[in-house]
């Protein structure tokens, strides 16, 4: 009997072979097989990777929902990652492993990388002959320029679009005397009256204004503005509105032009010569965010991206009521516009599965319920119209003036650019570091011709 | 019968020292399947992709030595190389000093000493994102502890994360923190000193610094150097922490732009993986020739007991 019960090294390797061949088995179909498993009689599945907090992968699961009950023949597998950066590398990851999602998000800065390597499906005549997608005037004018390579094709179709505005305090600005810039061209405000509001927004511990004699630039009660270099989406409407722009139309960098680096000049002296903003360190050492300090006055003016409306709003913002407006211009109005793109992914092997997908992200029903919170902006034009408006304008999100942003301002005012294959190493070697240093106080003339130079040299050897 | 008999001469016969030989392989098979799958093949594809130029999304393309050429005029290469090498020169001293001081304060027995032991040790085991975001916030300009410390005593407010200057202070500073792995490697060294030696020591009338100096030191000499070695190529491997306070940017101006974290960037965010595994061969190549010269000049300096019987 004890010799029966012995486990015996033959034994004890049979097992070992049997659990092997069981992990292996049970590894074999991990992944996006997996669900397979959980696959219904006639229905196909398709994977859609992407990124988001809790507010986009809310939405997402929501327009699976409908997109299922309208298609009650595709089921949707959605892989969120919480930050796009993250994102992107795992997507990359997956290219080169041969196991990339059906229908996926894809940055702005790569949309052209992914579409030049044709990683990205030519969606062009499907659009095209949509009953819906196809309209003439069915998106914003700008969606073909940022869609469309050089031979009119399309790879994708832009999520929204996102573009920097002001958010202020009202009370301040009325205890001062100033209106604030608005969204209407003449509410709108060029620069000289931007730093000449700004000097009077602006006050040190003592309630001198900066262009006062004795004014303490260490000790300020309140900054007129917030004007960050770090997110290049807000510094970039004040390059073209110098009548400079980010990406040439050769595709290269452009920020040594003298109109580009005169504007971000200008953005950098707003913290440096006028006192009127806070270094990006002090803000971050303070240990508040832009919309605390907006709430509670510190803050004058905010410039920020239209998605933070979804958390800088009359709702959060409650200690002063919250306003929006354009960003000051130079030359003539200008903001940038962009975002995110949604597109099949050329391996799926169910392409026609993928395309009803990604076309029911381009409809209404997925687009409103970021637009209601105001986390995105409309870039269909149905979505602009009288009626429209009254689909997403939420009370306590959208300030009054807000649809004067939608409908009139970006229309006329926004510009949008094509990333060309290269930025990102162009931008993550050289462009961001001097960024940092203007950021750090660098002259622009020190640091972004030489930056610019070796950003193109990268991007030169790209396109060759 | 008959087919009992078939099957018993059909079977293989295995001798107890085959049957030992293969019982021995399996059980160091996890290292040699590791060793392979996860070293030796990713090794050789990167020599591979060393000529390749190659985004992950397209087929590789062969570039012959133009990574290699590129080696040579990367100006980013150069400052990574700066800012890994002042890095590792200052926090692998440091560590081990602080870390065998800890282990010599620690290496007593009075009532409560785990509890020092343990408050000592557990820092290096605290996970990379939390010693990250507690110390991004100990190194805030305005209310961070450190600066708070700092000008206790009159000096200035030091822009940590944001100078170019300052930015590799910070990262030694913080590099700190996880003393506690070689403390407890030197705890356990010094807790191997025969106490006959020390005794004999007293005897010769030694004080304590005599004591350090002749017994402690020279028996601990192997643990020393083998804390040297680690802490080099972990130094010179450093990457989470940087990735993590800097956001992945190596900031300020690349001043905190670590090999490692280079490589990761050039491979996963700038889609080069061909310029990433050349660039790894350098990394392998510095650790090589710096290990070989420690073994070369500080090795033969080391005492080894077992020599000495």
């Amino acid at each position: 009997m004890k010799q029966s019960s012995k486990f015996s090294r033959r034994n004890f390797l049979k097992m070992s072979g049997v659990s092997a061949a069981a992990l292996a088995a049970s590894g074999l179909p991990l992944g996006r097989s997996a669900s397979a498993a959980f696959r219904l009689q006639g229905v196909t599945n398709i994977v859609f990777g992407g990124w988001g907090a809790t507010a986009e992968d809310e939405g997402v699961q929501a327009a699976i929902v409908e997109f299922e009950k309208q298609f009650p023949n595709i089921a949707v597998e959605w892989q969120n990652t919480p930050l796009a950066s993250d994102y992107m590398q795992q997507l990359l990851t997956n290219f080169a492993a041969g196991t990339a999602p059906d229908t996926s998000f894809i940055t702005s800065d790569s949309y052209e990388t992914l579409a030049k390597g044709g990683q990205l499906m030519d969606i062009t005549d499907r659009i095209m002959n949509d009953e819906l997608l196809g309209q003439e005037g069915y998106f914003f004018p700008q969606e073909a320029v940022r869609c469309a390579d050089d031979n009119g094709r399309w790879h994708g179709i832009g999520s929204t679009w996102v573009a920097a505005q002001t958010y202020h305090n009202l009370a301040v600005f009325d205890e001062a005397g100033i209106t604030p810039p608005g969204f209407k061209d003449d509410e709108l405000w060029d620069w000289d009256t931007f730093l000449e509001n700004a000097d009077q927004l602006t006050i040190d511990v003592n309630g001198r204004h900066p262009s006062d004699s004795g004014f303490d630039p260490d000790n300020v009660q309140r900054w007129a503005v917030d004007w960050p270099l770090g997110n290049f989406v807000l510094p970039v409407g004040a390059i073209y509105s110098n009548g400079g722009t980010w990406i040439d139309e050769n595709g290269l960098v452009a920020l040594d032009s003298p109109e580009a680096m005169e504007a971000l000049q200008k953005l950098q002296d707003l913290v440096y010569r006028h006192h009127v903003a806070p270094r990006t360190a002090a803000m971050a050492d303070l240990g508040m965010t832009n919309t605390q300090m907006v709430d509670n006055g510190r803050l004058a003016m905010a410039i920020d991206g239209s998605w933070a409306l979804s958390w800088m709003n009359p709702s959060t913002v409650t200690h002063a009521t919250l306003g929006t407006g354009a960003i000051p211009y130079l030359k003539e109005p200008k903001d940038y516009m962009q975002a995110h793109f949604h597109s099949v992914i050329n391996s799926t092997a169910h392409p026609d599965e993928a395309w009803e997908w990604v076309r029911f992200l381009a409809t209404p029903f997925y687009t409103l319920s970021f637009m209601k919170i105001g986390l995105w902006l409309p870039s269909q034009m149905s979505q602009v119209t009288e009626e429209g408006l009254q689909e997403w304008l939420t009370p306590g999100i959208h300030p009054d003036n807000y649809a004067d942003f939608v409908t009139e301002y970006l229309p006329k005012h926004g510009v949008v650019a094509r990333i060309p294959d290269g930025y990102i190493e162009a931008d993550s070697n050289y462009i961001t570091p001097a960024i940092q240093a203007i950021v750090n106080g660098t002259p622009v003339e020190e640091v972004m011709p030489e930056a610019v130079r070796q950003a193109n040299e990268i991007i030169s050897s790209m396109q060759h | 019968m008959a087919t009992s008999s078939i099957s018993k001469t059909s079977k293989i016969r295995l001798t107890p020292t085959m049957r030992r030989t293969i019982v021995g392989y399996i059980f160091i098979s996890p290292f040699i399947l590791g060793f392979i799958f996860w070293f030796l093949i990713p090794a050789l594809a990167s020599v591979y992709l060393t000529f390749q130029r190659w985004n992950l999304i397209s087929p590789p393309t062969f570039v012959g030595f133009d990574n290699i050429e590129r080696l040579f005029s990367d100006p980013l290469l150069g400052q990574s190389l700066k800012a890994t090498i002042l890095f590792t020169a200052f926090s692998v001293p440091l560590n081990m000093a602080l870390g065998f001081f800890l282990a010599i304060l620690i290496n007593r027995t009075f009532r409560g000493i785990a509890i020092f032991r343990t408050l000592f040790y557990i820092p290096s085991i605290v996970p990379a994102i939390a010693t990250a975001l507690l110390w991004a916030w100990m190194f805030n300009t305005e209310f961070g502890l450190v600066n708070i410390l700092i000008t206790a005593f009159g000096g200035p407010k030091i822009p940590w994360l944001q100078s170019t200057t300052w930015a590799i202070p910070a990262f030694v500073l913080l590099s700190l923190w996880g003393a506690g792995s070689s403390m407890i490697i030197f705890l356990a060294g010094l807790q191997g000193i025969p106490d006959i030696y020390y005794e004999a020591a007293e005897i010769d009338g030694a004080g304590p610094w005599a004591k350090l100096r002749h017994v402690t030191l020279p028996v601990m000499s192997p643990i020393i150097f083998f804390n040297l070695v680690l802490g080099l190529i972990g130094a010179f491997q450093s990457f989470t922490i940087v990735y993590l306070i800097t956001s992945g940017t190596g900031g300020p101006e690349n001043a905190t732009l670590f090999l490692v974290l280079y490589i990761y960037r050039t491979a996963f965010r700038n889609m080069n993986m061909g310029y990433a595994a050349t660039v790894s061969w350098v990394l392998f190549f510095i650790l090589m020739i710096l290990s070989g010269i420690v073994f070369r000049y500080l090795g033969r300096r080391v005492y080894y007991e077992h020599e000495a019987e």
